[in-house]
């Protein structure tokens, strides 16, 4: 399965944590102090307490319920409540692949995550969630103008908006409901940016009114 | 999942102060419509339609869908009138009524969900206690818990070191007797009552009978409620939702000793209504 894109790079900093759906999978996705990403079976082997809800401390994720501690590779390093005790590497989570590329981060559940999709726009703008499906979502994003022009779909995920060009990466999260990470050119300035991003929301309107 | 061992107990649906004339409070149990009526004197309870039995009970109305119940559990100390009795529910939440339970069972979690109440770092480790299930009574009993509390009640105006006894005299009921801060040769007891409503989904009515005359009421209620709402946002990201039986889904360590006899004991009678019995 490819990999997805659960996240603008931005949306996660340094010691913090969040849930990515990926082909399923419940993910908890998050970067340690030195900015390196890890993504995890959203689930603490202990009491099954979603990982998402933790907390980092240092190079470490540690589940919300009990504290317990897990290392880079995924495997138990602490338990609080026998803070003698060392832990047996046999408590361990699932560890995913995990990319980031032009500002946005990837996981793949199943092989190397490679990120994927279109290319002509490097540049985050935003994230939003639709309620449609990915198909139908993609298709009211090519059936909105923007500023008189209509958008022109060379490949699926570019959209070309006159001067302008975006590149979409969707992740579907559910039957109707689709996470999309959109990209600009570089040569957006913020004028650019902000009609751009309440276009996104026209966009939105359009795709889950099914006007396609 | 087993309907019948669970038909057989009596269940807390609804708060006594919540009956008055015309009202009827709508809610489930183990799947089954029910709606609460009646007077603090005269309640009533339907299922489906049909009248069901309906006691008073420590500040509760308690019903069953059986017609050969189970007999009620005894809490002593409900009969204590220099108690202040305080129901403090209901917590709807989205768990298998069993992960309620457990949850009230465990003392490890305080100090990352309770912090600064019920426990706090660093003051994280579980000391070794007894765990046993008690079969002239059908009980499991956990005693001589120890735990390093920075305010163990709302009547504490200190940290101590809280003693704790655990008590569970039925599948979907959880008893804890607690060192009292402001009478230290007696216990508190706070409790659980969870309601059924389905599998996945339960109505926690906790209760208190308590030594303190001096905190108000409503600030007893508040106190607890807090508590179980830091709780709900555990119980509602457990996965699975249901109770697992199974000893290799979940990995356990020595401090989890009472919910392993809890779970043992469970599977033993077949009390599997809320847990999952095959992976």
């Amino acid at each position: 399965m490819p990999a997805r894109a659960v996240a603008l790079s931005r949306d996660l900093p340094p010691k913090r944590v969040m849930r990515a759906d990926v082909e399923g999978c419940d993910i908890a996705v998050w970067r340690d102090p030195a900015g390196r990403l890890h993504a995890w079976n959203n689930r603490c082997p202990h009491r099954g307490m979603r990982l998402s809800h933790g907390f980092v401390r240092g190079d470490k994720l540690a589940c919300l319920y009990h504290g317990w501690h897990y290392g880079t590779d995924g495997v138990c390093t602490y338990i609080p409540a026998h803070p003698e005790l060392a832990p047996p590497d046999t408590i361990r989570t699932e560890v995913y692949r995990v990319a980031e590329k032009d500002g946005v981060i990837w996981v793949s559940v199943s092989g190397p995550a490679e990120p994927g999709g279109a290319d002509g726009a490097t540049v985050p703008l935003r994230t939003l969630s639709v309620a449609t499906d990915e198909v139908r979502a993609l298709a009211g994003f090519a059936a909105t103008p923007f500023r008189g022009a209509e958008p022109q779909q060379r490949e699926t995920g570019r959209l070309d908006l006159g001067a302008r060009t975006l590149v979409v990466h969707a992740n579907p999260v559910g039957p109707d409901e689709t996470h999309l990470h959109v990209l600009v050119d570089q040569g957006a300035d913020l004028a650019d940016r902000k009609a751009l991003s309440r276009w996104c929301e026209a966009a939105r309107t359009t795709a889950e009114a099914g006007r396609t | 999942m087993s309907l019948s061992y669970a038909r057989d107990d009596w269940y807390a649906v609804a708060m006594v102060e919540q009956l008055a004339e015309g009202r009827v409070l709508r809610s489930k149990l183990l799947g089954q419509e029910i709606g609460v009526s009646g007077s603090a004197t005269e309640p009533m309870v339907r299922a489906s339609g049909a009248l069901r039995p309906a006691e008073l009970r420590y500040d509760h109305v308690w019903t069953t869908l059986s017609d050969a119940p189970r007999p009620l559990f005894e809490i002593a100390e409900a009969a204590e009138d220099d108690r202040t009795f305080v129901p403090c529910g209901p917590v709807t939440v989205r768990c298998s009524p069993l992960r309620a339970v457990e949850n009230f069972l465990d003392i490890a979690h305080f100090p990352f969900v309770h912090t600064g109440i019920l426990g706090e770092e660093p003051h994280t480790e579980v000391r070794p206690y007894k765990v046993e299930i008690r079969d002239e009574i059908d009980e499991v009993w956990a005693t001589e818990i120890g735990f390093h509390q920075p305010q163990a009640a709302k009547s504490a105006t200190t940290a101590i070191e809280t003693q704790y006894q655990y008590r569970v005299p039925a599948p979907t009921t959880a008893v804890l007797y607690k060192t009292c801060p402001p009478k230290p040769d007696a216990w508190d007891v706070i409790a659980i009552f969870v309601q059924p409503e389905t599998e996945e989904r339960c109505i926690v009515w906790p209760w208190m009978a308590l030594y303190d005359d001096v905190t108000a009421y409503a600030e007893l209620v508040q106190f607890q409620q807090e508590i179980f709402l830091q709780d709900r946002s555990i119980l509602e990201n457990q996965k699975p939702t249901l109770l697992p039986l199974d000893p290799r889904m979940e990995i356990p360590t020595r401090c989890d000793l009472t919910s392993v006899v809890y779970r043992r004991w469970l599977k033993r009678k077949g009390a599997t209504y809320g847990a999952m019995t095959k992976t």
